[in-house]
């Protein structure tokens, strides 16, 4: 007997908080298999999002730590692999890019990675630089790609510091676009101090911090007109 | 009474005899950017010659008033060594610490060779050893990532981490790889007649494991390396600490060195007042970002009224300090470190 929509969204994200990857493309499979039940999106968003919320809680708590988020996170991605490529482009989210990258000189990305995913989960076009990213590819990709968003992590205090250059440069090119920092030693105040649009705190947080920025952006654009 | 020289005072500090003040030291890097100007170098030379590494490590040493000097400044020494490349930034204008370029992607191909002691850098820092063990006047402190970050420089650190979960048995038997490195190492800078040591294994703290687990993969690798010292030896772990402090406290370290997350004075209670503690202030913020050093002052009563026997930075200095920020870092500990700490007495 096939699962209501109900049952089947927790089973997503039990999954994705069990880190159980095949559960994952199962019920993903399942939920393509049973179009009425519900659209991939929303298994997408009320399912294995809403299980990656569940694990931010229990990394919050102190219950999981990264090593478990890692494979939550892999769970995620197993069941997103499914269900993506059946959502219609017009449908897929946030009509948003953004350019993601570890600042040069830091060859860490486990926290990046999780901040990509949730932009990827939200479906926003992600272009990811990787890590110990020059300078000026984040600025070239950012023209490139015209994205709204340039997010940028580090994990030490020893590399945070080119991320006011590349603030300044970008700022130069592109005056609208809003850039978003995150990362160990990253704080609100080292963010503004640098000219920050906007500071996550969490990868839970980023993409809500991302729409925000662009919704401040767009009241700043129709107010011009 | 003479005044102890820098060197009699950290060595006497980590025997616990009495001495005249608080030494002002770290078990991390402490060069200067303003050292390394006066040289006449860029920083990202100062990682490739013996000479630049202990000249540059003696001359912010001499500015600061610092009472040892450590070398080298990178993580990136093992892991070259043993095959991962570096990425020197020579190019650069900024201030970039070499990093790691090519990480093994899986345990089993891991192949680290028997002579890695002598390979890239490695006779470089040896040879920074000797310049600086001869040439006397400071402490000199020699320090290994612990066996968990050290990993972490060579495989891919998702790799590591949730192997330590999905894969139990082969991240342990590539733990136990490392800690003979790191004891091999270390040892190495012991016969080089080096006067403290420190492990940072700073990749394993809260922020990233469970204190369970830290109690499995990490504390019986660190109780081997302990145990096979001679030398002082601090263990230090930036990041997420009061969880794991107990637990740190039965590796066999002489000392423990926090940074600013670290709740210090809950840890002095929690260890008592027979272990030496360092830390913990936030080198960049304190020493870089204070505009005022009245604050960097407030800054460094606090780590000692919390019940730090030395005021130890929480990492490296970022070299860009400002350097009123750092005599007021040393001023305040020489002058408010008259007073004994929990542990060490006063002459």
């Amino acid at each position: 007997m096939s699962k209501s929509k109900e049952e089947l969204l927790k089973a997503l994200a039990e999954a994705v908080v069990e880190y159980d990857e095949d559960a994952c493309k199962e019920l993903s499979q399942e939920v393509l298999d049973n179009p009425n039940t519900m659209t991939p999106m929303e298994a997408v968003m009320n399912g294995l999002a809403a299980g990656m919320e569940e694990v931010g809680r229990l990394y919050d708590t102190h219950e999981y730590f990264v090593p478990e988020v890692l494979m939550c996170a892999d769970a995620l991605y197993a069941g997103l692999g499914i269900l993506r490529p059946h959502i219609p482009k017009a449908e897929a989210g946030v009509n948003a890019q953004v350019v993601i990258g570890s600042i040069q000189g830091d060859v860490h990305d486990i926290g990046k990675n999780l901040v990509k995913m949730m932009f990827d989960v939200a479906g926003w076009g992600v272009h990811d630089l990787g890590r110990d990213v020059p300078l000026e590819q984040f600025v070239e990709k950012q023209l490139d790609t015209n994205s709204e968003v340039v997010a940028m992590s580090a994990m030490m205090t020893t590399t945070m510091l080119g991320m006011k250059k590349v603030i300044a440069m970008i700022k130069e090119k592109n005056p609208e676009c809003l850039i978003m920092l995150g990362g160990a030693p990253v704080t609100k105040d080292v963010a503004n101090l640098f000219g920050a649009d906007g500071y996550a705190d969490s990868a839970g947080n980023a993409v809500s911090e991302g729409i925000k920025m662009i919704g401040r952006l767009r009241e700043f654009q129709a107010s011009k007109k | 009474m003479a005044a102890l020289t820098s060197k009699e005072r950290v060595i006497k500090f980590f025997k616990k005899e009495p001495i005249d003040t608080m030494p002002v030291f770290s078990g991390m890097g402490t060069v200067v950017i303003q050292a390394v100007k006066e040289m006449g170098v860029k920083f990202a030379q100062v990682h490739t010659t013996a000479e630049l590494l202990a000249g540059s490590a003696l001359k912010s040493s001499e500015m600061c008033g610092l009472d040892a000097v450590v070398v080298p400044y990178d993580m990136a020494t093992v892991a070259q060594a043993v095959g991962c490349g570096l990425t020197l930034y020579e190019n650069s204008e900024d201030i970039l610490y070499p990093t790691v370029p090519n990480k093994w992607e899986t345990l089993e191909e891991v192949n680290i060779p028997a002579d890695f002691m002598k390979r890239a850098r490695m006779p470089i820092v040896d040879d920074a050893f000797r310049i600086l063990v001869k040439d006397g006047r400071f402490a000199v402190g020699a320090w290994q990532l612990g066996p968990f970050t050290l990993a972490g420089q060579i495989i891919e650190l998702g790799l590591l981490l949730k192997g330590a979960k999905k894969n139990k048995e082969a991240v342990e038997a590539f733990l136990t790889k490392m800690t003979d490195i790191v004891i091999e190492s270390i040892k190495h800078y012991e016969s080089l007649g080096v006067d403290y040591l420190n492990i940072r294994e700073m990749g394993s703290g809260t922020d990233l494991l469970s204190p369970k687990m830290w109690n499995s993969l990490i504390q019986p690798h660190l109780t081997r390396i302990f145990s096979a010292l001679k030398t002082p030896a601090v263990l230090h772990i930036c990041g997420g600490t009061d969880m794991i402090v107990p637990l740190m406290n039965q590796c066999g370290a002489d000392a423990l060195s926090f940074d600013q997350k670290n709740t210090l004075a809950k840890t002095r209670e929690v260890v008592g007042n027979d272990v030496i503690v360092l830390g913990n202030f936030d080198p960049y913020g304190t020493l870089v970002q204070m505009e005022n050093p009245e604050d960097v002052k407030t800054v460094v009563k606090k780590c000692i009224d919390d019940g730090v026997d030395a005021v130890w930075p929480g990492c490296d200095l970022w070299p860009d300090v400002k350097m009123d920020n750092v005599k007021a870092w040393v001023n305040t500990t020489r002058e408010y470190g008259k007073k004994r700490s929990p542990v060490i007495g006063r002459i």
